[in-house]
Parts: structure tokens; sequence; C-alpha cells
């Protein structure tokens, strides 16, 4: 097989996390009962007017930020008609003239190396109804109908399925983040489609464009893009053509499949949609949405890395939208991070998953969180008593000072009474304190067990070494 | 009993003092509708829920408004819950609608009774109300005539004097025209006065629901009931709440009027303009200035008005496809047999070559060529009515360019049907209000109207102008009367 420039476009439809439809007031919701969520609107009923939910506005302009494109102002909507089942009105309503973003760009990195993937526009549009094919009869749910999507289209500038893959993992990280929507590719809250050709030199032509609609996952984007440009390798190894075409990926065959040859130009007579006046986007409504973004991963990444959080532990938080807020509020304070984000993704995550509770449904408030962290850090409480008490930690309003006194695992960190043990052990033990003089190592563990074990586990174990050490060189 | 043919303060005592209630008048107003039944003006009566709204109305205070318990007809493109809607056409002629008209609450909250469904051109499209599915309402001042489009069914009854009131919808005319032909007094309100929730839409940036009445005062108090802002409705106007009736009977010195030079060339039957002059007269006389003016594009408003309203026809009748509602033929052997034969069958013959001559026109590279360029020259014609308007309080001229013509005349020209309408189309274009005033009557005593328009919002003003005229004129609009005369 020779080698081929595969030119890659990807198209995403994600549904807007609103409370209310687009265009009408039915709920927006996912797994209900059929044809539940649906009113005289979103059954395309004679008469019905679309209203326009402002939610919507101010979700694609937070999108639009977050992609870095540029905001349109003023904008109308389009009716996009074609017949189908599915669009109860026969047209959908969608911006095909004036999308309200446009030029801007998604930051991957690739091998290493950053990339630009830039976004030729993205609009807002309706989504259709659902409909299910069983034997000769199509059955049609209308709970999804009017559901707000954004569509956000590329630029063919993508080379790999990888890089697709890399796209729309962070495409779905940022849209997540932010609240604008679930994208969840298993319940079709965001669902992709991939333009693959492929040209023999840099300078050449783009190559016929097939599109590979509706795939159900991100791997699958990847690997429905590889086979495609598998297959069209071999047609044009053959020195044959093909036609313009729509394929889907079926995963039983784990290739790509066609649906239909692509004829010249689908018509679907847009124009203007008359029903909803022009929109203006004014720079404080903007402004308004810019104070919703949250901090983005990427910032996050680069802030913990600066805190000494290892890459790993950096990660996990940044997968952990909540808790990574919950540290998030804290940076401005004096606090050990490592040691707090270690606590957060080890035994408060433990706790939380053990109990289905979010972080901010438990009663450790900042301030006791970072008394919490001090106290580990500064060895006051080992992770062994912690285990023992972080039930009520988690549970209780007091301190965690009042927590460790009522339980009575305290740590000894009485330098007197330290001093004390220790120097009971040195002259219980004549032969290791020799030992240890004659420059055995051996000999200050065994001595510091003995440490531990008169004081009943409970004396800090750095200052007892410390101790220890300065009883046994005097 | 006559009761209504009395005047509407003279009803409204006669409600208050108990000398009769809402249920004599639901009664007497079905007694004439059904004396009148071959003017075909209705295609559902609603006779049984009539009479139960009736008869509920007794439990409630007369109050002061004139409207209350009086029965009213609505044009059968307005929905109406558990009430047949069907547009006139074949493809809903089962359709019962679980939702109300935005207008239809507003008549349920002022205490009137719907009385029925009145006939009209199948989805609004004619200006003869031959295009129903249900044959043509004929007009009470000679059966033999129309009595016009597409609101023909509503000027028909008022103009039998079966009701008081009637809804009426224009997209091009459709309610002066059929007004100005059967000798009523017809409005279209501006582009957004009157919700256009729940009206079945023809043509959407050009639709407007109105009053229809047997005169101006009816009118104006019609109006004061239907408009006002809806959150349903986006392109419906926040508007401050207004008495429409507050200028009528109020002197007219001064007013400054435009008569462009147009609605008076040779398109104009000659009967028509002189009866438009006799007016002009009687304005004068009274001290109001009526100047000949040049327009441009007035022209070109037909042209515009069948590549806009074709093309958003197409898209709005998209929906009736025989999935969800309305009919649909049995046993299809695939979605697109269904489609097709749905269609096929279920529209008439006018609908379909709209869908189609509207298909091409957004088209492709069309929808540039024509659509987009056709919104373009409208915007230059609003702003030719703008340019008038910072002179003048009004424009008139005829409504029509000839009386009503033959139930018979041929209706194979497609192109002359959208000239029946020449003279009102263009206040479509612009958003603008514009009334027909019956004013005279030509050979064979057909009514003629006069149009006025007004500027954006500036309803009140026509009227001021319209009951002026109504008073001066003092003609006998009566047409059981002049259907003897024939």
């Amino acid at each position: 097989m020779s080698n081929y420039i595969p030119t890659i476009g990807i198209e995403v439809h994600c549904e807007l996390k609103t409370n209310t439809k687009i265009f009408s007031n039915s709920v927006n919701g996912y797994g209900q009962m059929a044809n539940s969520l649906t009113n005289v609107i979103d059954l395309g009923y004679p008469g019905t007017l679309p209203t326009l939910n402002q939610e919507v506005l101010n979700l694609a302009i937070k999108a639009a930020l977050i992609l870095n494109c540029k905001i349109r102002r003023q904008m109308h909507f389009d009716r996009k008609n074609y017949f189908y089942p599915d669009n109860p009105k026969n047209y959908q309503i969608t911006q095909a003239e004036t999308p309200i973003g446009y030029d801007g760009y998604v930051e991957i990195t690739v091998n290493g190396k950053k990339k630009k993937i830039e976004i030729e526009e993205m609009h807002i549009e309706e989504d259709t109804c659902k409909s299910t094919h069983r034997g000769e009869k199509t059955l049609l749910d209308f709970n999804r109908a009017g559901v707000p999507l954004i569509e956000i289209v590329t630029k063919p500038c993508m080379e790999s399925g990888e890089e697709a893959k890399l796209y729309l993992e962070k495409l779905k990280e940022l849209l997540f983040y932010s609240d604008v929507s679930d994208c969840k590719m298993e319940e079709g809250s965001m669902r992709a489609d991939a333009n693959v050709s492929i040209r023999k030199n840099i300078d050449d032509e783009y190559g016929t464009k097939a599109e590979i609609k509706n795939i159900g996952s991100i791997s699958n984007v990847k690997l429905s893009i590889e086979k495609e440009i598998e297959r069209q390798s071999k047609i044009y190894d053959n020195g044959e053509t093909f036609l313009p075409q729509t394929r889907r990926f079926d995963d039983k065959l784990n290739d790509t499949v066609l649906m239909r040859v692509k004829e010249t130009g689908n018509d679907y007579r847009y124009f203007p949609e008359p029903d909803i006046p022009y929109v203006i986007l004014t720079d404080e409504q903007i402004a308004e949405v810019r104070k919703t973004i949250p901090m983005l991963p990427d910032e996050r990444r680069e802030k913990y890395l600066s805190l000494g959080i290892n890459e790993k532990i950096t990660e996990k938080l940044v997968g952990n939208r909540s808790l990574s807020d919950y540290l998030n509020n804290l940076l401005d304070k004096k606090l050990d991070f490592k040691t707090a984000a270690n606590l957060l993704l080890g035994d408060i995550s433990f706790y939380l998953n053990k109990n289905e509770l979010e972080i901010t449904d438990t009663k450790l408030t900042p301030t006791r969180f970072i008394e919490l962290v001090d106290n580990m850090s500064n060895k006051t409480l080992t992770s062994k008593n912690l285990k023992d008490i972080l039930d009520t930690i988690m549970e209780s309003d007091k301190t965690i000072k009042e927590i460790v006194k009522e339980t009575g695992i305290e740590n000894i960190t009485d330098d007197n009474a330290i001093k004390e043990i220790v120097q009971k052990v040195i002259s219980e033990n004549p032969d290791s304190v020799t030992d240890y003089k004659a420059g055995k190592d051996r000999a200050i563990k065994y001595l510091m067990g003995q440490v531990m074990k008169e004081s009943k586990g409970s004396a800090n174990p750095a200052m007892a070494m410390d101790i220890l050490k300065e009883e046994l060189n005097k | 009993m006559k009761y209504l043919d009395k005047t509407i303060e003279e009803i409204h005592n006669a409600l208050k003092t108990k000398e009769i209630k809402p249920i004599d008048l639901v009664e007497e107003a079905f007694e004439r509708i059904e004396k009148n039944k071959d003017l075909n003006a209705y295609i559902t009566l609603n006779k049984e829920e009539a009479l139960k709204k009736a008869k509920s109305l007794e439990e409630k205070e007369v109050g002061d408004n004139l409207l209350f318990g009086l029965p009213i007809a609505v044009k059968d493109n307005i929905v109406t819950k558990d009430l047949k809607t069907t547009c006139a056409s074949h493809i809903l002629d089962n359709f019962i609608p679980i939702y109300n008209a935005t207008v239809v609450e507003k008549l349920e909250q002022n205490d009137m009774i719907i009385i029925g469904k009145t006939n009209m051109d199948e989805f609004a499209m004619g200006s003869s109300s031959r295009t129903s599915y249900f044959g043509a309402p004929k007009n009470p001042w000679n059966k033999e005539k129309i009595s016009g489009g597409s609101s023909g069914g509503s000027a028909t009854t008022i103009a039998a004097r079966d009701v008081l009131f009637a809804l009426g919808t224009d997209t091009g005319g459709s309610i002066r025209q059929p007004a100005s032909y059967t000798g009523i007094v017809g409005m279209k309100p501006t582009y957004g006065r009157v919700s256009r929730y729940g009206l079945i839409a023809f043509a959407s940036s050009l639709d407007q629901i109105g009053p229809m009445t047997r005169n101006v005062y009816e009118n104006a108090l019609l109006l004061n009931a239907i408009v006002g802002h809806d959150d349903k409705d986006l392109t419906s106007a926040n508007k401050e709440k207004e008495d429409f009736t507050r200028l009528i009977n109020k002197d007219i010195s001064g007013m400054k009027i435009a008569l462009p030079s147009y609605f008076m060339s040779d398109i104009v039957t000659e009967e028509i303009r002189n009866e438009v002059e006799k007016a002009k007269k009687v304005l004068e006389e009274n001290g109001a200035t009526v100047d000949i003016i040049d327009m441009k594009y007035l022209d070109k408003a037909v042209t515009l008005y069948q590549i806009i309203a074709m093309g958003e026809a197409s898209s709005n009748l998209a929906r009736f496809d025989g999935i969800r509602y309305g009919f649909s033929v049995e046993n299809p052997k695939n979605i697109d047999d269904l489609y097709l034969e749905t269609r096929k069958i279920g529209f008439g013959k006018e609908v379909k070559r709209r869908i189609m001559v509207g298909s091409y026109l957004l088209s492709g590279e069309n929808a540039k060529i024509y659509y987009n360029k056709a919104l373009s020259i409208r915007d230059d014609m609003k702003k030719e009515f703008d340019k008038v308007f910072a002179d003048y309080d009004l424009i008139i001229g005829p409504t029509t360019t000839t009386t009503a013509y033959n139930l018979t005349d041929p209706m194979d020209d497609p192109s002359k049907s959208f000239m029946d309408d020449v003279l009102v189309i263009p206040v479509n274009m612009a958003g603008l209000p514009g009334l027909s005033l019956p004013i005279g009557f030509g050979k064979s005593h057909m009514p003629i109207g006069l149009h006025i328009i007004g500027n954006s919002f500036e309803e009140a003003k026509i009227y001021q102008l319209a009951s002026f005229l109504e008073k001066e004129l003092n003609l006998d609009l009566d047409s059981r009367k002049g259907d003897n005369n024939v």
C-alpha cells in the first residue's frame, strides 16, 4: 500500500444542558417515557410558533468562548427544509447563514507537539425526534425533538485518526467541564461525523470525500478513520476511483459500510426563519457569560504541576471536576497542596465513593480540610490514625483537634513525654546503644521500634526519631 | 326578535337589564345562519358548545364589556380547541385541535361566544374563496358574485348580518379585499399587533389576524379585545394598551392625507375611482388636505408578494405529511408514498401550485436570486412608506380595482387573481395597518371600499378617519335590502 496524506474534518453535535427545549418550554430530559416530554410545539402542530430559550444562547456563547471562536453580534435562524419522519415540521430550525461562533480553535498535543485544530464555525440548531425501527414499523419518540444542539465544524485540518481522537477528547473535556453539555456519546448527547479524504502529494487537490456518520464512541472515530484511509488507499492503489459518499461504522464488522452515494448537492432550500426575529448579542451579555466559565482543564494541569503535585495525581484530579473545584477554592491559602491532593484522591475519594456523595455534600468545610491537611503534613496525624477517624471528620462539625482528643489517638508530640520514653528504652538496651555507637545502622531501627512499642504507637515517629538521635549522641 | 340588528350599546343594555340573555343572541344568530345556509359562509358550526357557553354566561355579571355575550365567527385557519379547524382543506378536514390560538383565548376572556368556523380559500391561498375544499361562499349582495377572499366566509356572514363580529386573516389583502366586495369594515392591524400563535401559517412574515364588522366602532372594539403582546409569538409587538375607539368622532380638520397616483391609475375601474374622488371631496370639504403623490415600488408589490409568500408557504405547509394529524392515505407502500399520496390527495390545486412555485423559488441559487432579493426590495418599499408618513397622517386609495365579479368567472389565470389584491398587498409588505371602509356602490349595486393605510401602530388614526367618512356618507349597508334591489 502506497503512502497517502489523509485529510480529516470532524463535525460534532452536542446537546446543550438546558432545563427546557430550545423553542418550547418542554423539559429537556433523557431516558423518560416515550413522548412524555412533548407539547404541541415540539410536535409541529399547525399554528404553533417557536419561542427562543435564552439559556441556549448563553450556553452557546459559553461554548464559543471556550473554543476560542469569534462571536457574531447579530444573527438569525434559518429553515433547513427536508422531509423525514423524525423532523416534525419537515424543516429544521438551524443557523446556516450566521453561525453564532466562527474562526476558533482547540489545542491538542500530538506526539509531544502542540497543534491547533481550527474550528470553521459553531452554530445552534434543534435536535430531531428519535426513530426506532421495529420490523415494518418505525416508532417515533419526540422527547428529543427540539432539544438544543450546537454543531461544531472543524476545518479539514487533521491528518490521522489519532489526531481526531485527541481533538474529540479535548473537546469533550472542555464542554463537559464548562457544563455546556453532558457529552455522553452512549446516550447520544454528543455525536461525531468524520469527513475523510486522501491525496498523494501535499500540492494535490483534496481527494474524493467520504463522510462517516454518527460514530458511537471516540475510539471508534479513530478506528473508522484508519479503516477508511486504508479502504481509499487500496482503491487508488488499484488505479480506481470512487464517488463522494456517506458511510457508517459497523462495530461488528469493525469497518465502515456504504450508506449512500451522495447526489449532486442536497437542496435544503434554506431561508431566514420568519418566526424568530434577528438576535442581537451585546458585549455585556458576552461578558456576563464569560464570568461563568470555570478554570479549564489545561490551566488546572499547569497550576497543579506548579504546586508540586505529580503528573499522575494531577491527571486524576483534573478528571474529577468536583474535587478539583474544591481544591481550587483553596489556591490562595497557605497549604501543603501535595498532601491536600493526595488526601482528596485517596482516603476522601474512598469515603465519597463508598457513600455515593459529592464532597460538597459532606461536612468537610474548607477550614476543617485545611486543619486536616496541616495535621497530616506536620505528622500530628498518621495515615493509620486518619483511617480510624475519617468517618467522624466527614460527618461532624468538630475541629480535627477535638476529634483527635475525643478518640484518644492523640499523637504524643510532647517533647518531654517522648524524651522520658526514649531515655527508658536507652537505659534498658545498653547493647544496642553500644552497637549504634559502633556504627551499626540496624541498632537505631531496633531502638526506634522499642520506642514506638513503649508509646503504644502513639509517639509522633519523626519527633521520636529526632529525640532518640539526640539522646544517643549525648 | 331582531336584537342582532340593534346597535352594540342597545344590545349591551338589553343584556344588562336582563331583557335578554346571551343565549337569545346565540339562538338568533343560528336562526339567521340557518336561513342563509346557501351563502356557504361556514365550514363548521359550533351550535351545541355555543349554547352551553351562553348558558354558562348567565351566571356571570354582564359588567361594562360591550362584547360580553356576543356571538363571533372565526375564520377556519385559527385553531380552536376541540372545534374542528380545517383551513378549508381536505388535508385537515378531520383535524380537531388540542389547543387554542391566543386570539381565541382572548375572545374567551372577553366572554364572547364562538358560533362557528368560517369558509375561506384553502390555506388562505386565493382571493375569491373559490379554492375552498367546501365550495365558495356567496356574496350576500348578489349570490352570483364572489365574496372575495381569502376571508370570504367571515365577510359573508357579517354582510348577511348573521352576527356582528368575525375574525379574518390577511396575508395579502385577505381581510380588506373581501370586506370591500361585501360592504363591510375590515382591518388588517400592524404586523405584530395581534398574536399569530394558533394561526395556521401561510406566509409567516405577512400573516396577521384582524376584525371584520358591520361598522367602524365595532371594529375598533373587537381590535381592543384581541391585541397585546404574547410570549408565545416572538414577532408580537410589546405595546402599551390603548383604546382604539378613542379618536372616533374626533374632528379631522387639518389631517394630511396622501393619495398615491398609482392607486388612481387605469388599473382601477372608473366607477371605483369616482367613488374615491367623492370621498376625497368630502374630506377636503371638512378641512383635511388630500394630496396626489407619486410612490415608488407600489407596482412591484405583487411580484414581491408572490416570491415571499410562496417561498414561506412551501415551508410552512411541509408539516402536513399524514404522520401526526390530519388526512393520511391508507396502506402507503413506504414513507415516500405516504408523503406523496397524502399531499397529492390532501391539497387542492392552487395550494399545490404555490408549494411547487415556492419550492422552486427557494431552490439552490434561486433563494439568493429571488427570495433574498425580494426581501431587500421589500425593505426599500417600507422606507418609501416611511417617507410618505413623515409628511402625511394617512394614505388612501381604493381597496380593489373592480367590484366583486361572478363566481363563474374563470380561475385558470393565477396571476389575474393576484391582481385582485394589487392595491392591498403593499400594506402587508410594509407591515402597516390598513382598513377597508364601504364608501359607495357600483353598477348593479355592488359595494365599493376605500382603503385607509396608517403608519405602524396608528390604527386609532385610521378609525378616526373611517368613522368620520362613515358618518358623513351614511350609506345603507344592509345587504338584505340590497338583495331585494337586484
